[in-house]
This record gives C-alpha cells, sequence and structure tokens, in this order.
C-alpha cells in the first residue's frame, strides 16, 4: 500500500502506535519500588565539647610551646657568658622582671667583681699606654 | 498560575520527605507514581522497545533513588527525573550502535526492526512512515521533536531539561518538522 502525506497534521497523533503489555502499569511501580537497594540510615553524630574545643586547646598548646622554647633558647644563648656590658653596668630599679630573672642566676662574689674591675683598669691602662706611643709620638 | 504554584508546594513537601531517612523510601514511592508513567513514555519513545524502556526506566529510579542525597533542589524533580532518563537512553542506544558497529550518521537497522516486527508496535501504515521518518533525525532533534510534537511540552521546560536555549530549540524543531514532511512526502 502506498501512502503520501504532505503534513503532519495528516496523522492522528493521538493514536498511539506503541502499545505496553497488559496491567504494565498497574504492577510498575511495585516493581520498581521492590527494586530499590536498601539505604543505611546513619544515626547525625553528636559533636561533644571536648569535640568543639579541641582545635583550640591544641592551637593554644602550641604557642605555649613556641613560647617556652624561645624563651628557652633566649636564656641559653646568653646565660653561659658574662660580657663586660653585663658584668659593669649596674643593675636599675626599673629593669623588668625578666632582668630580675636572669641576674637572680648570675653568681659573681664581691671579690670576683673587683677582680674583674681591676683587671679591667690594667687593660684600659695598657691600651692608653700603647695608644699614645704609637699615634702620640 | 495556580496549579502552577500548587505544584511547586508539593514539591517542596516531596523533597522534605525525600530528604527524611524515615519518610524517604515513602516519598519516593509517590514521586515513582507521580512520573514512572510519563518517563516510561519519554525512553520508549527514544528506545522504540518495551523491553528496554522498562530497562532503562528502572535504571533510572534506582539512579535517582541512590543519588537522591546529591540532588539539591536546584531544578525541579521531574527536570532531574528527565534528564536522567535521557541521558540513560542516549547511552543505551549508543552502546547498541557500538554493539552493531553502527555509525551515528547511519540509519539505526535496529530500531527500523522494532517498527516492522515488535509485537508491541501496532501503527497503521501512516505511523510507520511517521516513526521511520523521526528515526531519520539525528538523536537530539529527535528527542526535541518527541517532546513539542508528542508530548507538547514548552520550551521553556525542554530548555531546562536539554540544558538548550529557547531559539536553539524553536530552530531545531522547525528543521525537524520540515525533514519530517520532507521524509513523508517523497513517492515510496
Amino acid at each position: 500500500m502506498k501512502t503520501n502525506i504532505h503534513k503532519l497534521q495528516e496523522i492522528d497523533k493521538t493514536k498511539n502506535p506503541f502499545k505496553v503489555p497488559e496491567n504494565y502499569f498497574a504492577q510498575l511501580n511495585e516493581e520498581i519500588m521492590s527494586r530499590l537497594p536498601e539505604k543505611e540510615y546513619v544515626e547525625p553524630r553528636t559533636v561533644s565539647l571536648w569535640d568543639k574545643v579541641k582545635p583550640w586547646v591544641y592551637l593554644a598548646a602550641m604557642f605555649v610551646g613556641i613560647y617556652i622554647t624561645i624563651n628557652f633558647l633566649t636564656r641559653n644563648s646568653d646565660g653561659g657568658q658574662i660580657t663586660t656590658e653585663q658584668s659593669t653596668t649596674v643593675k636599675p630599679a626599673s629593669i623588668p622582671q625578666a632582668a630580675d630573672n636572669y641576674w637572680s642566676t648570675v653568681h659573681v662574689t664581691e671579690e670576683e667583681f673587683y677582680q674583674f674591675l681591676e683587671e679591667q683598669i690594667v687593660d684600659d691602662g695598657y691600651y692608653d699606654y700603647m695608644y699614645n706611643q704609637y699615634y702620640l709620638n | 498560575m495556580q496549579s502552577e504554584h500548587k505544584e511547586m508546594i508539593d514539591e517542596e513537601k516531596l523533597l522534605e520527605e525525600l530528604h527524611d531517612p524515615l519518610t524517604s523510601r515513602k516519598g519516593f514511592g509517590r514521586l515513582v507514581s507521580e512520573y514512572s508513567e510519563r518517563l516510561y513514555w519519554q525512553i520508549r519513545k527514544m528506545v522504540l522497545s518495551h523491553d528496554d524502556a522498562n530497562d532503562i526506566l528502572q535504571d533510572v529510579f534506582i539512579k535517582a533513588w541512590t543519588n537522591l542525597e546529591n540532588f539539591r533542589g536546584e531544578a525541579k524533580l521531574t527536570t532531574w527525573l528527565y534528564r536522567i532518563a535521557i541521558n540513560e537512553s542516549i547511552t543505551f542506544l549508543n552502546k547498541k550502535r557500538s554493539q552493531n558497529n553502527i555509525s551515528i550518521d547511519d540509519d539505526d537497522a535496529f530500531l527500523l526492526n522494532i517498527i516492522e516486527s515488535d509485537e508491541y508496535f501496532d501503527g497503521d501504515e501512516a505511523q510507520k512512515m511517521l516513526q521511520k521518518a523521526i528515526l531519520t533525525l539525528p538523536d537530539k532533534q529527535r528527542l526535541v521533536f518527541q517532546m513539542k510534537y508528542f508530548e507538547e511540552m514548552k520550551y521553556e521546560e525542554m530548555s531546562d531539561i536539554l540544558g538548550t536555549s529557547v531559539g536553539a530549540l524553536k530552530a531545531s524543531y522547525h528543521h525537524a518538522v520540515k525533514k519530517i514532511e520532507k521524509i513523508l512526502g517523497e513517492p515510496n
């Protein structure tokens, strides 16, 4: 049979040429639902106070650690030597607490201190003498 | 307008149900009974065979169920489901073509066979001719034609589903109609 159609409107589009088995749609939903996998219900995790503050505690501990390390290194770097400046400077009343702590760790007897001053004076005299010899003569 | 508003409220309620682990299965049951038939016909008109359409539809709902947590409501539920259905249908067709060593530009013999001999196709001669003419269109244009011509879907909705501009869809539909009418007008 030959059929020539010139316009789409000539075909009745309300007639559906595709068929489905009997009762297909009646059983379809049930079939789909029966094939769905079970989902695990995961109870939402309650966050304890410790879990909430833990990062801040770690951060604070880190800063304390850094402070202690710096403090320790600073003490060690100048604690072992007595420089001229340190040994001759008289501690003023306004030196902060940290300096107080420092001086309390330096044990120099009065005798040692005078001995040190005497050596300084002798050294200074020697340098003065050398200076005068070399530059002024 | 009022029915659209009602639909939106319904969808909001349905979404709440779906995202609550205690009611999600029941809500999904409502979703299935609401959209299964529409989606079936959309898939069926792409793959033509009832058995294939049935398998794809089941996969669509399983995919939707397992990915429900990822659906945040940016698009409408229907749009989301249609997108899954269309992707699954096109993936199926491409797989069939590669199995049969058919290039995308060749006629799909396996689809033509369904029109000729499938027990669930009983169209008259004119309907057969129309279906064969539709098969000459590229997949995406075929989709546009099916949605507009048979389902009388709005271009805006089609645009949301297919991610193509309304203008491009209108042009695509216009070309599809011209091409089909040309084929129908050719002497057999």
